[in-house]
């Protein structure tokens, strides 16, 4: 093999195995989470997103002969409408970047390498608004930042090329601690930044021509934005059980050491990691027999935070919660109407919010929200449909944003204007806002300054253990988020509630809406109204059921 | 020799039988049928009597003045007056212009009726321009043009406390039966000459409070040539909750120190269609004669 250039057909492996690579892991990056909240994931966002790509290309590799350019437009555009999350908007935008840097070539060389990646950056941090170092952005920036100092110490070999930019990526991914505090007090590193490292190594794994299954299942294709139900049940778990630790070294553990217990690890399972850290390991592992790896790690120190999950139990609840989110009747069909001037999109879950939006004049309702974030073509699907000039979408969760910000850049024949609305009260308040009479300008103008007079906290679980700000919670606690962190935590939902409100009031406040989630009965919603108007007797409360998963109660203060 | 002329509104205008007198006008009052019974406003039903009525649920509806009594009104005046301007309340509300209109024209002339377009403070505000006209010489046919020359520099805003009425009445438009919805919303509505129509949506008496102070900020600096105090009539009204009135006056004067501020109920005719616990912020450019 030529070891100086990347032609098509390769090109398309490493992308394949870059896809293959990250979803594999995508567990364990969904779990790099700062906040214990149950959300969109990023792995799973990430992975939704790389597989809208990987899908037309696998499909565009099947039939052989294949060239730069189609590769890069499937790679580009694949990732593009299947974007979903912010780390998969900034996913799809690297690669939106990168292919423009290679789509002209036939063979692909260091230095074109090189301007690919800083195209791909610089792209990228166009996407978004306000570039937060510590992230995903500043993991592929020092990547490229190698590859510039690299091509132009004219370095042609690739091989070594590739490694030394990865080299690079992966240090500069250990910093991103450093460089967000949030990061630091939760013990992660950035997941987006993970989920890249995850795609670039796959990729530089078929680059050096290890054996990898490039297989991907196209039939899901059609369904668009969804996972692929039939082949998540014929799916087979190898290895069973997902163990987790930390060893607390009492004994040298260098290289050789790590290298022996790596090797022993794959002997009994798949899906390792293994991170040392002076005098700790941090240990993951997917097998059928976590004695065996505790055993072996009980040789090097004590163990601390073991967790052991059967994830063939949580696959079939898994496959439960999809089938029960297939029963639900299809989104009915909005009739393309008489052409209108301004139209309403808004993502939100629950049936009595989708009610509220639609009482208040909003044409159509994406589904979706913290667990279900929707992609960009799921956007561009509802812009489809709301037969107007001027479009205003509501996202109402920062997660979903910047999904928003990339369907307005993809359409050309009406005017998108993104509202980032974090919270659906935020939503509610920017539709109540819109004067039919002004412009769309200064309707965005209001909209934008009246969003920000609410502030809203939602009452959910965490889905693991963790201190924030000094403040202990255990998973399963009842957690009172505002709209800058947890305002209250405890084991009873009301309680939290409550006291989530007492945080969020402030001088001014005049309305406090409660709306009420699907888990939680009206009796119950009642009682902690009562509470609510009793401690604020100058405030009017109103009560809403919202039908909402995930939150029990949504609250606004205005 | 100058002419004698007579002015006539309404009791739309919000001008009560007393404060003709005191300006030298004539009002026409309002009949209302409250169980079918006739009453008429200001003289046999006072504003207490009929928020007490409408609280109680009883079946209110508003008519326009009789032509009996528009003539008989008419009749009497020009026996020492030359001409008459009438001042109704909008066309765009009420049949009464159109009515007058009508019989105006079996007078030659003398009875000239105005159709600007203009309902409680705003109309009030062009019965007093009327006066101000004549005072200069004015007949009652220049009268009339220069008032309806004048018509769309006007603006009203009304926030309201229910939808509850305006839905019970039929008088909502489509726009505002778009309103319509489980979320209880302050909606303010407008009414810019013809009709009055869903302008936008509050959730707290303070957002709708500052949505119509920005409204009509915004109507004088762009279409009353500037907010300024010697250009434009600045006014309130309200339907029975006056301690609300009053402190939504304080918070108009904040917003535009230094004007007059003219502040009156609102006429019955539309209370009845708004209900109790509406707020409402006007003004009107100011006529240059």
């Amino acid at each position: 093999m030529d070891s100086k250039t990347i032609d098509a057909g390769l090109m398309a492996r490493m992308f394949l195995a870059g896809a293959k690579n990250l979803e594999s892991k995508k567990e364990w990056i969904n779990e790099l989470n700062v906040f214990p909240v149950p959300d969109g994931d990023t792995g799973t966002n990430m992975t939704m997103t790389i597989m809208a790509a990987a899908r037309e290309v696998s499909a565009l590799y099947d039939m052989g002969d294949i060239d730069m350019a189609s590769l890069c437009k499937a790679i580009s555009s694949g990732s593009l409408r299947g974007a979903r999350g912010n780390s998969g908007v900034i996913l799809s935008q690297l690669f939106r970047g990168f292919t423009k840097g290679v789509k002209e070539c036939t063979d692909i060389t260091v230095p074109v390498l090189a301007s690919a990646f800083e195209k791909a950056v610089e792209t990228a941090y166009k996407a978004v608004m306000k570039p937060k170092e510590g992230t995903i952005l500043t993991v592929a920036k020092e990547g490229a930042i190698k590859a510039r100092e690299l091509a132009d110490a004219g370095t042609e070999d690739m091989t070594e090329f590739l490694g030394q930019v990865i080299a690079r990526a992966d240090e500069a991914l250990l910093q991103t601690p450093e460089l967000l505090p949030v990061l630091k007090q939760a013990g992660v590193v950035d997941s987006g930044g993970q989920g890249l490292m995850q795609v670039l190594k796959g990729a530089y794994d078929a680059y050096l021509g290890k054996e990898i299954d490039l297989t991907f299942d196209r039939e899901s294709r059609t369904v668009s934005g969804k996972p692929n139900f039939e082949a998540q049940a014929s799916a087979d778990i190898k290895f069973g059980y997902c163990t987790e630790f930390i060893i607390m070294l009492n004994k040298v553990f260098n290289i050789k050491t790590e290298l022996d217990f790596k090797a022993y690890l794959e002997s009994i399972g798949d899906s390792i990691v293994v991170v040392a850290d002076e005098d700790v390991v941090k240990v993951h592992v997917h097998t059928n027999d976590p004695g065996l790896a505790i055993q072996k790690a009980l040789k090097y120190g004590a163990l601390s935070n073991m967790k052991i999950d059967n994830m063939r139990l949580e696959h079939q609840e898994k496959l439960f919660k999809m089938s029960r989110q297939e029963e639900k009747p299809a989104k009915e069909e909005v009739l393309p109407g008489p052409k209108k001037d301004v139209g309403f999109i808004a993502v939100s879950a629950g049936d009595g919010i989708a009610e509220i939006f639609k009482g208040l004049g909003v044409d159509y309702i994406i589904e979706g929200g913290q667990t279900m974030n929707p992609s960009t073509e799921d956007m561009l699907n509802a812009i489809d449909k709301v037969n107007a000039d001027n479009i205003f979408i509501l996202p109402n969760n920062k997660n979903i944003i910047l999904a928003a910000n990339q369907a307005r850049s993809l359409v050309k024949d009406k005017k998108i204007i993104v509202i980032p609305t974090k919270t659906v009260p935020q939503g509610i308040t920017a539709v109540i806002n819109y004067v039919p009479d002004l412009s769309v300008g200064e309707n965005e103008e209001t909209m934008l300054i009246e969003t920000q007079a609410v502030s809203t906290g939602q009452v959910t679980y965490a889905v693991r253990d963790t201190v924030i700000d000094g403040q202990e919670i255990r998973q399963g606690d009842f957690m009172g988020l505002g709209d800058h962190g947890i305002l209250s935590v405890g084991s009873a939902i009301s309680k939290v509630a409550f006291e989530m409100v007492e945080a969020m009031m402030s001088e001014g406040k005049e309305l406090i809406s409660v709306y009420y989630g699907e888990e939680i009965s009206q009796e119950d919603a009642e009682k902690l109204k009562e509470r609510i108007a009793e401690r604020f007797p100058e405030c009017d409360i109103e009560l809403q059921y919202g039908g909402q998963p995930i939150y029990y109660y949504i609250i606004s203060a205005e | 020799m100058t002419k004698k002329i007579a002015v006539v509104t309404d009791s739309n205008s919000g001008i009560t039988q007393s404060q003709a007198k005191e300006c030298g006008l004539y009002v026409l009052p309002m009949p209302f049928m409250i169980n079918e019974e006739p009453f008429y406003e200001d003289i046999t039903l006072t504003q207490e009597q009929f928020y007490r009525r409408l609280s109680e649920n009883a079946d209110v509806i508003t008519s326009q003045p009789s032509p009996e009594d528009v003539m008989k009104l008419w009749d009497e005046l020009l026996a020492s007056y030359d001409e008459i301007v009438h001042i109704p309340m909008s066309s765009g509300l009420s049949g009464s212009c159109q009515s007058a209109l009508m019989l105006a024209q079996d007078y030659d002339g003398r009875v000239q009726v105005v159709n600007n377009q203009r309902i409680s403070v705003t109309q009030r505000q062009s019965a007093l321009d009327a006066l101000m006209l004549i005072e200069k010489g004015f007949d009652a046919a220049r009268v009339k043009q220069a008032l309806e020359e004048d018509k769309f520099n006007s603006s009203i805003y009304i926030m309201l406390d229910t939808l509850y009425y305006l839905k019970k009445g039929g008088r909502i438009t489509p726009a505002a039966a778009a309103l319509g919805t489980i979320l209880r919303l302050k909606p303010v509505l407008q009414i810019q000459g013809e009709k009055l129509d869903a302008f936008a949506k509050a959730r707290t008496v303070s957002q709708g409070k500052s949505i119509m102070i920005n409204a009509i900020r915004n109507d004088m600096e762009k279409r009353f040539d500037g907010a300024l105090a010697d250009n434009i009539w600045l006014q309130i009204a309200y339907t029975h909750d006056r301690e609300a009135a009053e402190q939504l006056k304080t918070e108009v004067l904040n917003a535009f120190p230094g004007f007059d501020v003219h502040m009156d109920p609102l006429s019955l005719s539309i209370a009845c269609h708004i209900g109790p616990g509406a707020l409402a912020v006007a003004c009107c450019k100011r006529l240059n004669a």
